[in-house]
């Protein structure tokens, strides 16, 4: 929260004073490619990925290139392994996903090592998975400032979240919201992350960030994560909204959890979900 | 070090006595004629002996000489010089009031010959900041802003427009003494930089000191900006004012008993809406200023002064969210004069700077404060001995506290509860003694030596790290407790300060100086530009003081009777412990913000051009500096040596004001510069929703060349007789030719403007942002 208001303000005073903005060309050397590791392992079936791709340059669009013959498997801190294969039902969007061999579940509490041989190259990360907080209750109301000027039609609706907070833990959350179960950002450079310094125990309405018309079904998933993998997110979001080093410090790579240079993360959580109809 | 300067004092006052019995002081005041202001820095010369001394920074000189006739010449930029005789057969008291030359040339005048200051000064890296001729230039919006002339000065770079921070010689932001009438001002912009807190109405003198730094400054690493502010007339009653595009401003001066105290009082303020040009019409912002001062003369030796500063910076977003931050100082100064050769100053300074951030909602809502307090008592002497030797000494105590942050909610349901970083305290020492001495009839040094003992001190509690620059895996292994007032940690640090002018023959010099400056007051800011929500912290367990040497050497030279300076200068400086972060440094709210500083050496060099004309029709200056600047920091761009963000090859300043006529002035200003490093990506990769950068090298490519024309026009009403009433339109044009001048480049999705992505999402650009386009203004200011 306060890492998006201080950006919020950076930004403002950049485009605030009437500052004016135009598409440039960047002419910069093409750096090496980088194996990217994206890796989800969660306490409940259907969430568990690893997903392997390299960088590309900067301009190219669609897809990045995807590593489709690794060896992958994640070991647990009783010692099972478990092996990842790749794309196991061949779908054609799932090229450079790779999906547990076995049935496999998450356990809250233990950690879980990834390993990676790609190209002859190995890479490592390890994550524990902390438990989460259940969400309590969702109410939607109407948002009557978007009402009166509604960037979509019809979509002026707001879903407010109640849950409580444990304050004896360390806690750290990432959430995910959707709108008729597709993900949805307010922003494009949006994360939506946070610690508990400065929480209290009684969560009681703070509004997802998106709005819904009526009929829509709004879902928020909320997990746990662990304090690399917060400092990961927080990287991540300054990167993303980077104003070129004037207010905000210059542009850097995130730290992560993965050797060998590898780019991304390799995340273990706990999940818990709610969902509500707006009617 | 200590040893050697407690000798000096000793020295000089056993050699006193034998000059006692044959010698005589002159002293007093040099004064305005018309209002009463004391002069700073008027150079008094004895022909006959050819040697001479300065008014102080009250206006006040001392001479001892043998018993005998004597004619002194009183000479000062923008004044007629006055020559007095003396028979000098006693101690005499000679207050002195020099008339200001014309503000306009109403046909050729006759010039007074110019001072050779530039070149029979010791003093080298120093620019005078000359308010009435800034006041001849274009402005930004009509707003006169010493800051934005201190940018223009050779050695001064700039973050770009709209900004009000500058870097000195290879100096951050941060390494800058900000001084009005002796208090610290540590955020000098408003409006986040488009203006600065300085009144241009209200400042009798500002210097800036990029090297050869004089021993009773410290406390920062790269300059001094040393601004004085008017005690106000004490003949008769003036106002001043200005109604501009975005601000209007007032001040009023008088006595308060004729001659004897006098007061000055300036408001200014900006224009609630006038500005945020982002599509939504409820943010407001505004910014004031206030200036309040008072003198009294109890007697020729003792007088009295009381200054306030007040200046606030106010922002809201519709009813979101607010902003604001401000500082106010308060100065309590007393002049002595022991005797006639031994001068005094005492002043009682405190200064408060804070912030505020605010957000309202009913579950999301909070309070977000900061700030930091400052109380300092300082004594300044100066010891007249005899025209060869004048020695200044003093003592200052600071104490300074620091609260980093507070989080509060400002509403029942909201989702924050209290958090708040521990405060920080600190006291700060310095003691210094330098003595400017004549050695023959060519060479003048200014030698001393500056003593600084900084304490961190509790109330604190000190974590202690398994690793203490591990800011991922944060492990503290234990907490040391210290009680009120207790010492954490101490730096002594001995300063050294150097300088030697030596006379080539007439009108040219050869200078040298060498200065260490030591800072413990650290802005923990990681952009180039800082912004008021970055806090200060004191050195301490962590944090050590950050050390500079500087070498600089010149070569100056008057020609056309001194109504040309030329200088040419190169420095070199090594900086120490400078402090830096680590990349993505957590620096908001972080308990164990510890972790995150990487301190390191620093590095620059450079070589400094100027010629200024100082008298005639046409005024002005032009610059030339080649620089270069860098860091290498251990845990920054993966060691490797980097360029600083502020670092610009070459940099080009020319200003210029003409005298038409009795009615119009024309200004210009042309700026030229290497465009600033800038930090961008190689490349792009995919992780959920997101298209990251992959970046590799910190500031490994630079921004396009910055340049730019601005242009101004003054027309002066007619001067009627028996009116008091004068006024003056000021047109200025900025950026005449329209420059789109590259402030920062950032990457983002593809999207249009109004956030909607084009394609399918995975595509990226890099935008351009650039401040201001050309941007005419009118100002009209009047004095009555």
């Amino acid at each position: 929260m306060k890492r998006s208001l201080i950006l919020f303000i950076s930004f403002l005073i950049l485009v605030g004073f009437g500052s004016c903005e135009k598409e440039y060309i960047l002419r910069t050397n093409p750096a090496e490619a980088k194996v990217v590791i994206e890796g989800l392992v969660t306490d409940k079936p259907g969430y568990h990925y690893i997903k392997l791709s390299r960088s590309t340059d900067f301009y190219s669009s669609g897809k990045t290139p995807r590593i489709t013959d690794a060896t992958v498997t994640v070991t647990d801190s009783d010692g099972v392994i478990t092996e990842f294969v790749h794309n196991p039902n061949n779908d054609p969007d799932s090229m450079g996903y790779y999906k547990p061999v076995t049935p496999f579940i998450g356990v809250v509490g233990k950690s879980y090592k990834l390993f990676v041989l790609a190209d002859g190259e190995e890479y490592e990360g390890e994550d524990t998975l902390y438990p989460v907080t259940t969400i309590d209750s969702l109410k939607y109301q109407i948002n009557e400032d978007e009402r009166a000027d509604p960037e979509f039609p019809g979509r002026f609706y707001e879903v407010l979240i109640y849950t409580k907070e444990p304050q004896e833990t360390r806690d750290y959350y990432l959430f995910n919201f959707y709108r008729n179960d597709s993900l949805t950002l307010n922003a494009p450079e949006d994360i939506y992350f946070t610690d508990d310094i400065a929480l209290a125990e009684a969560i009681n309405g703070i509004t997802m960030p998106i709005f819904f018309s009526k009929g829509d079904k709004a879902t928020v998933e909320a997990f746990s994560i662990s304090r690399e993998a917060f400092v990961f997110f927080n990287d991540l979001f300054n990167l993303i909204n980077n104003d070129g080093g004037m207010y905000s410090p210059p542009p850097a790579n995130c730290r992560n959890n993965l050797t060998n240079g590898a780019l991304g993360f390799f995340r273990a959580s706990a999940v818990t979900s709610m969902d509500i109809v707006v009617e | 070090m200590k040893h050697l300067s407690w000798g000096l004092i000793f020295s000089f006052a056993l050699s006193m006595p034998a000059l006692a019995q044959e010698k005589a002081t002159i002293s007093g005041y040099v004064r305005d004629a018309a209002n009463g202001e004391e002069l700073i820095g008027v150079t008094v010369y004895i022909p006959s002996l050819q040697t001479g001394t300065n008014t102080n920074a009250y206006g006040f000189y001392s001479v001892s000489l043998p018993q005998g006739s004597y004619t002194l010449q009183f000479s000062y930029v923008g004044y007629k010089s006055i020559s007095v005789d003396i028979e000098l057969s006693g101690n005499v008291t000679r207050n002195i009031s020099m008339e200001s030359e014309a503000t306009y040339i109403q046909e050729v005048v006759v010039e007074d010959e110019a001072i050779d200051a530039n070149v029979v000064d010791v003093q080298m890296s120093r620019n005078t900041i000359d308010v009435n001729q800034v006041k001849k230039l274009p402005a930004l919006f009509g707003e006169v802003d010493i800051i934005k002339n201190v940018q223009m000065m050779p050695g001064v770079i700039t973050a770009g427009e709209g900004t009000s921070s500058f870097f000195v010689r290879g100096g951050s932001a941060d390494q800058n003494l900000i001084l009005i009438d002796e208090a610290p001002v540590y955020d000098p912009s408003h409006l986040f930089g488009l203006f600065s807190v300085f009144n241009a109405d209200v400042i009798k003198d500002s210097e800036l000191y990029k090297g050869g730094i004089p021993a009773r400054f410290g406390g920062r690493l790269s300059s001094i900006l040393e601004v004085r502010t008017k005690d106000g007339n004490n003949r008769e009653f003036h106002g001043t004012g200005g109604i501009g595009s975005m601000a209007s401003r007032i001040m009023l001066e008088g006595p308060i008993r004729k001659e004897k105290s006098s007061y000055i009082v300036s408001a200014r303020r900006s224009y609630a809406d006038v500005f945020l040009r982002a599509a939504n019409e409820d943010n407001l912002v505004y910014f004031f200023d206030v200036n309040a001062k008072a003198n009294w003369r109890h007697n020729n030796n003792n007088r009295f002064f009381v200054a306030l500063y007040a200046g606030r910076d106010d922002f809201s977003f519709s009813d979101d969210a607010g902003f604001s931050w401000g500082n106010a100082t308060a100065t309590f100064r007393w002049n002595h004069l022991f005797n006639d050769r031994l001068f005094s100053n005492t002043s009682l300074i405190a200064s408060n700077f804070d912030y505020a951030l605010e957000v309202f909602d009913p579950a999301q809502g909070l309070k977000w404060t900061s700030n930091l307090q400052e109380l300092s008592l300082k004594n300044d002497l100066s010891y007249y001995i005899n025209p060869d030797n004048e020695i200044t000494f003093g003592y200052h105590i600071t104490g300074r506290r620091f609260s980093p942050g507070k989080i509060k909610p400002n509403t029942s349901g909201s989702i924050f509860t209290t958090v708040e970083l521990q405060k920080l305290y600190a006291l700060d020492h310095a003691f210094y003694v330098s003595n400017r001495q004549r050695i023959g009839d060519r060479l003048m040094v200014d030698y001393g030596v500056r003593l600084s003992i900084f304490q961190q001190i509790g109330r604190s509690d000190i974590y202690l790290y398994e690793d203490p620059k591990d800011n991922t895996h944060v492990v503290r292994t234990d907490t040391l407790h210290y009680g009120p007032w207790e010492n954490i940690k101490t730096y002594v640090n001995v300063e050294p300060r150097v300088g030697v002018r030596y006379s080539l023959r007439p009108g040219q010099s050869l200078k040298f100086s060498y200065n260490r400056m030591v800072q413990n007051t650290h802005l923990i800011a990681s952009g180039t530009v800082p912004v008021p929500f970055n806090t200060w912290n004191p050195s301490g367990y962590y944090l050590k003081p950050q050390i500079a040497d500087q070498f600089a050497a010149g070569y100056f030279r008057n020609f056309r009777d001194n109504t040309l300076e030329f200088s040419v200068e190169a420095y070199y400086k090594s900086m120490r412990n400078v402090t830096d972060f680590a990349d993505n440094a957590q620096l908001f709210f972080n308990h164990d913000l510890s972790t995150e500083f990487r301190q390191g050496d620093s590095e620059s060099y450079g070589l400094e051009f100027l010629l200024t004309k100082t008298k005639g029709r046409l005024t002005g200056m032009a610059g030339y500096t080649w620089s270069k600047t860098t860091r290498h920091i251990e845990g920054v761009n993966l060691g490797r040596e980097f360029y600083a963000n502020y670092d610009r090859r070459n940099v080009i300043n020319i200003t210029a004001a003409y005298e038409h006529s009795e009615r119009w002035t024309f200004g210009a200003t042309f700026t030229y510069s290497t465009g600033r490093p800038i930090t961008l990506p190689e490349g792009k990769y995919e992780f959920g929703n997101y298209n990251p950068d992959v970046i590799t090298e910190r500031n490994g490519y630079r921004l396009s060349d910055y340049h730019r024309l601005d242009l101004s026009a003054t027309l002066r009403q007619k001067v009627r007789p028996n009116r008091k009433w004068r006024g003056e339109w000021v047109f200025s044009i900025f950026n005449v030719y329209n420059q789109q001048n590259p402030f920062t480049i950032y990457t983002r999705t593809k999207q249009d403007d109004d956030g909607n992505i084009i394609g399918d999402g995975t595509e990226k650009e890099a935008r351009l942002v650039y401040l201001f386009p050309i941007l005419p203004s009118v100002t009209y200011n009047f004095t009555f």
